[in-house]
């Protein structure tokens, strides 16, 4: 900063770190959305869905594809992706995560250890199953969804601004986090979830199908999956295989925030986006990705359950 | 005030007494693996009767609650043989959560609340079938009428309460789903004297109000005090089936310990 007055460069490390804070937290509530379903799956079903990644990149797929065929604003297509991804989800839980769940393996008179693995192998095969799917339907070309928000920013003053489409899908995180909230705490399907999620034993004595519960979970954490898939379109660009590098922020979030906290994954999602932003700020661009895994294993030092895990 | 079910009877037959069996078991097997934990028993339960199981730890008391509520169809690991049929609907091959359907619900042993909810909640999961649905507001209040200490306790968490008000959720979720019949699984267990008392007065006013109860209980004397019928079990079979007040306690004793009575071959 050679040439600056003291006044100067005061104001422009405000200024940059105003900058970092507020593209941290608008980042933050993007990645939210990316790890809730993650964090659903886990909290009800004890499944570690390592495809996770792979069906964000899916839902990405999706909203492009139908973006490309059908002429409608691009924000429309969430209503066709969601339910198809619901669907997607509903499915493989009922006819074939269910199989291998810890209460089949029971059933079948085996270790329920082993009901812990298999369904993480079956998703580790279902990752390279739908990348290598994707990559005989679309091939390796980087994909996008055209929009016009994409290089639009918010000025809040001559040198403060965000991203249009990192507001916007901001507050479509805080609506739709509120929106599970009430869904889980309020209504009998949500209430099954919970119950099941605290043991699935007891719930099937209440008269609760642990089974459809599961299966709609994961179809709750699809749908948020495509959600994020259409969000991950609008921003930048993907490819078959881009999963992997979207599921490590995902867990990254999740072991922040908590396995069982809606709201520790909005806190999980902003602290891990205001770290990288102001990592790469400070330390260039190479340090974002180590900052915010430094803040990961600091809170798996500190709090092994996560910040907001009861 | 029937705001829990008293239903009617729909099974065909009148059976002792001339009243008719809400709840029919008929040569029931379960067995764990190869081991067989039920030696092909067979009971019934008359509309408003409380009947107590009494019998020594591994006598197949739990066995026979996991039984009939569909909790031995593990395939190879558990199964069962052998009829139960509630209002004259056959349950025995159903899964767990249709058999609440069919009106047989359990209060399971330890309780066994759902930690993370609040009593409340765990009341309205409690009426989750369809059945139930309907008239979940009165049931609810009905409910905190009856365990005023619940109302007072509503939106607290129930992993904060004493073993006796979770008890009284216990009992209160397992009414919530409007059932004919109760299974009550150790409901004096590791709990209070005084609080067991308070309890089984409870067990008494739900059976007044219609609901078939069946107690599964460790302690022979309270057993003995709430029932109009009682079942003692040794190795898996029922060795004595009557109503409390024509059997001796020296009869009831020798079954459970599985003595012969002198002069009996």
């Amino acid at each position: 900063m050679a040439g600056l007055s003291f006044e100067e460069q005061v104001y422009w490390t405000l200024i940059d770190l105003a900058n970092a804070l507020l593209t941290g937290t608008f980042i933050g509530g993007y990645y939210a959305i990316l790890s809730i379903g993650l964090a659903l799956s886990f909290g009800v079903m004890r499944l570690v869905n390592l495809a996770h990644g792979e069906f964000l990149i899916v839902g990405a797929y999706i909203s492009a594809v139908i973006l490309q065929v059908v002429n409608i604003p691009a924000f429309f297509v969430l209503f066709i992706v969601v339910p198809i991804m619901f669907g997607i989800g509903y499915g493989l839980q009922r006819f074939l995560l269910n199989r291998v769940s810890v209460q089949a393996m029971e059933r079948r008179g085996m270790s329920s250890n082993f009901g812990l693995m298999a369904p993480i192998l079956v998703t580790f095969g279902l990752s390279i199953f739908i990348s290598h799917g994707l990559l005989a339907i679309f091939a390796s070309d980087a994909m996008s969804i055209n929009n016009s928000l994409a290089f639009s920013a918010i000025r809040i003053t001559s040198d403060l601004s965000v991203s249009t489409l990192r507001f916007i899908f901001f507050l479509f995180a805080i609506v739709l986090l509120i929106a599970l909230f009430l869904f889980l705490r309020h209504s009998a399907t949500g209430r099954a979830i919970r119950a099941t999620s605290d043991n699935p034993t007891y719930a099937t004595l209440m008269g609760i199908n642990t089974e459809h519960v599961f299966a709609v979970a994961l179809g709750i954490s699809l749908a948020i999956g495509g959600v994020a898939g259409f969000m991950i379109g609008m921003t930048r660009t993907f490819q078959p295989f881009d999963g992997p590098q979207f599921i490590l922020i995902a867990f990254g979030v999740v072991i922040i925030g908590g396995m069982n906290s809606i709201v520790g994954s909005l806190v999980g999602g902003v602290l891990l986006g205001i770290v990288q932003v102001l990592a790469g700020t400070y330390f260039g661009p190479s340090a974002q990705l180590v900052g915010g895994y430094m803040l990961v294993l600091a809170v798996l030092a500190f709090f092994r359950e996560g910040l907001f895990s009861r | 005030m029937s705001t829990w079910g008293s239903r009617g009877n729909l099974s065909a037959k009148p059976g002792r007494d001339g009243r008719y069996p809400i709840l029919t078991v008929e040569k029931l097997s379960a067995w764990y693996g190869e081991l067989r934990a039920l030696q092909g028993i067979s009971f019934s339960a008359n509309a408003g009767e409380v009947v107590s199981v009494i019998g020594a730890n591994g006598a197949g008391k739990s066995t026979l609650l996991r039984a009939m509520t569909g909790m031995m169809n593990l395939g190879k690991r558990a199964h069962i043989e052998g009829r139960i049929e509630c209002q004259g609907r056959r349950l025995d091959r159903l899964r767990t959560e249709k058999i609440i359907e069919g009106g047989v619900t359990m209060v399971p042993e330890g309780r066994m609340l759902f930690s993370r909810m609040s009593v409340e909640e765990n009341l309205l999961v409690g009426a989750h079938i369809p059945r139930a649905r309907d008239g979940i507001k009165d049931r609810l209040a009905g409910i905190f009428e009856f365990f005023p200490r619940l109302a007072e306790r509503r939106t607290q968490s129930v992993s904060q309460m004493s073993g006796g008000e979770q008890q009284m959720v216990a009992s209160g979720r397992a009414r919530m789903s409007d059932p004919a019949v109760i299974l009550f699984d150790e409901l004096s267990l590791g709990l209070a004297p005084i609080i067991v008392d308070d309890i089984y007065d409870k067990v008494r006013q739900i059976n007044e109000r219609g609901v078939t109860c069946l107690v599964i209980e460790q302690d022979m004397r309270r057993a003995l005090e709430v029932a109009n019928h009682v079942l003692v079990m040794l190795e898996g079979d029922i060795v004595l089936d009557g109503s409390p007040d024509d059997l001796s306690r020296e009869e009831i004793t020798n079954a459970y310990f599985g003595t012969r009575p002198e002069g009996v071959a």
